[in-house]
């Protein structure tokens, strides 16, 4: 394990165990959405993304190219962005987005006068 | 459709940011990550990429740009079918959703929290005021994604009696904005945590940016002698405004002009006639 | 043609703006929080006075409050009452933090001095109006 000093990012600090934590944060990720409704494009979505960065950790052995691999930030950014995922899942399983459909505007809404 | 956030990383790729650029290897990153952030297990400074070394930037041909705009507007409003009233890109090629107002909080929390669209960034929000319309206020949230670097622009409407959620839980720097459109337009922020007058003066009458307040406001406000302080009092012209009509011969804007489709007479009217 | 009108019509009377309550859901709820605010005003008279040094007996200020409400005495929109309520309540915020100037109080009770208007002919002239 190459040894890190810092992210060099305000007020995120280098995690030792960012493998092992996106591991349990994706897999847990894949269990919520798998509670969703299974024609939900969102679940499919998510399933399919999780379930790549999920590959992605088990075959790329080095940091640095799993950081490449993800492409977005180091892999404290992705932890991050894994967790705000997580967060949003539970949430839309209780706001149910995909139940009917949007409510029309009134007409003319949208028309520029 | 499957391969949607790879081709959300292509696009980002596309704009001459190199997605390992944020790795430890090189030293080149978004944000000119210190010496420090290096790896120390890196086995010397020449496996270093100095950061003046620049990767050329070539600009995205509109219609790719396009069409991954699209690709991303349909993955949103497959997500969200329940909130977005529809989608469309603006001739300059800019993603714009429709959405209900109800649900303005939950879309936003979306966009924040997915890992595929991670707009992070309230870089805007104001509102527009369309008297015509049946809700004559459009909200206007525009948004910035830094990690894909991409833009989107979420409109919802609402009117002076219709109190629209306020979006500070999602993203904190919206507190100023609303308290602006508040003292502004008149619209009312439910939620939110301090909502006052931000701009205009205390004792202030009428919000400003509504087609119906006259140019002049209402009162003028002068230092009075006698009472030796500022005194406020009814607005008063020497002179009316002078007309202008600056407008041109020439249409400008053919592809708005709206043709007005007359609805048919009822057919039993015309045979009472 | 006549079918696309129909359908816009149709379309027209299913989508009307729905009305959503702000605070109040009736307008016994409306009222008497008008009444509750209305108090607030009335015990504050005493600080508002001190804090402003405004040369006014109790009485004044108190009849001045009671006719800032009566003006939107004729208001009847439960969801327009709402947001007076919510404008007073911060009228209120702003006079007692010491937020508001004196001359931003006072402008309430006096009327200002004025330069007269010539009314004679020459006068006006002068002053090139009209």
């Amino acid at each position: 394990m190459a040894s890190k000093i810092s992210t060099g990012l305000v007020g995120i600090a280098v995690e030792a165990n960012a493998r092992h934590k996106l591991k349990l944060l994706y897999e847990n990720l894949v269990t919520v959405v798998s509670r969703m409704p299974s024609n939900t494009s969102y679940r499919t979505y998510t399933e399919e993304f999780a379930n790549q960065q999920l590959h992605k950790l088990d075959t790329i052995k080095d940091d640095a190219e799993l950081e490449s691999a993800f492409g977005t930030g180091q892999l404290e950014e992705v932890l991050l962005q894994a967790k705000s995922e997580l967060r949003l899942a539970r949430k839309l399983e209780t706001w149910k987005p995909w139940e009917g459909s949007a409510t029309q505007p009134p007409t003319g809404q949208w028309d520029w006068p | 459709m499957a391969s949607l956030f790879r081709s959300a990383l292509r696009l980002r790729n596309c704009f001459g940011i190199k997605a390992s650029s944020i790795g430890a290897k090189n030293g080149i990153s978004r944000f000119n990550v210190p010496v420090c952030a290096k790896y120390s297990n890196v086995a010397s400074n020449d496996e270093i990429i100095q950061p003046t070394e620049q990767i050329p930037a070539v600009r995205v041909p509109a219609e790719i740009a396009r069409n991954k705009l699209v690709e991303y507007g349909n993955f949103v409003s497959e997500c969200l079918p329940k909130y977005i009233q529809q989608v469309q890109i603006t001739h300059t090629n800019e993603l714009e959703l429709l959405v209900d107002p109800e649900y303005i909080v939950h879309v936003l929390t979306f966009l924040k929290d997915n890992s595929l669209s991670q707009f992070t960034n309230l870089s805007d929000f104001t509102a527009v005021d369309v008297p015509t319309r049946p809700c004559r206020f459009e909200l206007v949230y525009n948004l910035l994604s830094i990690p894909y670097n991409q833009r989107i622009r979420v409109k919802t409407y609402t009117d002076e009696l219709t109190a629209v959620d306020s979006i500070c839980d999602v993203h904190v720097g919206a507190n100023w904005y609303e308290r602006e459109i508040w003292d502004m337009f008149g619209v009312f922020f439910k939620n939110h945590p301090d909502l006052r007058r931000i701009l205009t003066d205390y004792g202030f009458d009428g919000h400003p940016f509504r087609k119906d307040f006259p140019l002049t406001g209402y009162y003028e406000v002068r230092y009075d002698d006698e009472t030796e302080r500022v005194v406020r009092e009814p607005m008063e012209m020497a002179q009316e405004f002078r007309k202008f009509d600056l407008t041109s011969p020439w249409e400008a804007f053919p592809k708005f002009r709206k043709t007005p489709e007359l609805p048919p007479p009822p057919a039993d009217q015309e045979e009472k006639k | 043609m006549s079918s696309t009108f129909a359908r816009a019509v149709a379309a027209g009377a299913a989508k009307r703006v729905p009305i959503k309550p702000i605070v109040s859901a009736n307008p016994d709820q409306a009222k008497r929080r008008v009444l509750t605010l209305y108090k607030q005003w009335y015990r504050a008279v005493p600080l508002i006075i001190r804090t402003y040094q405004l040369p006014y007996a109790v009485e004044t200020v108190q009849e001045k409050i009671k006719e800032q409400f009566m003006k939107n005495s004729h208001v009847r929109d439960v969801r327009a009452i709402d947001i007076l309520i919510i404008k007073g309540e911060m009228d209120l915020q702003e006079t007692l933090l010491n937020w508001k100037q004196d001359c931003h109080v006072r402008d309430y009770f006096e009327n200002p001095t004025k330069v007269q208007e010539p009314t004679d002919f020459l006068g006006k002239f002068l002053t090139q109006k009209h």
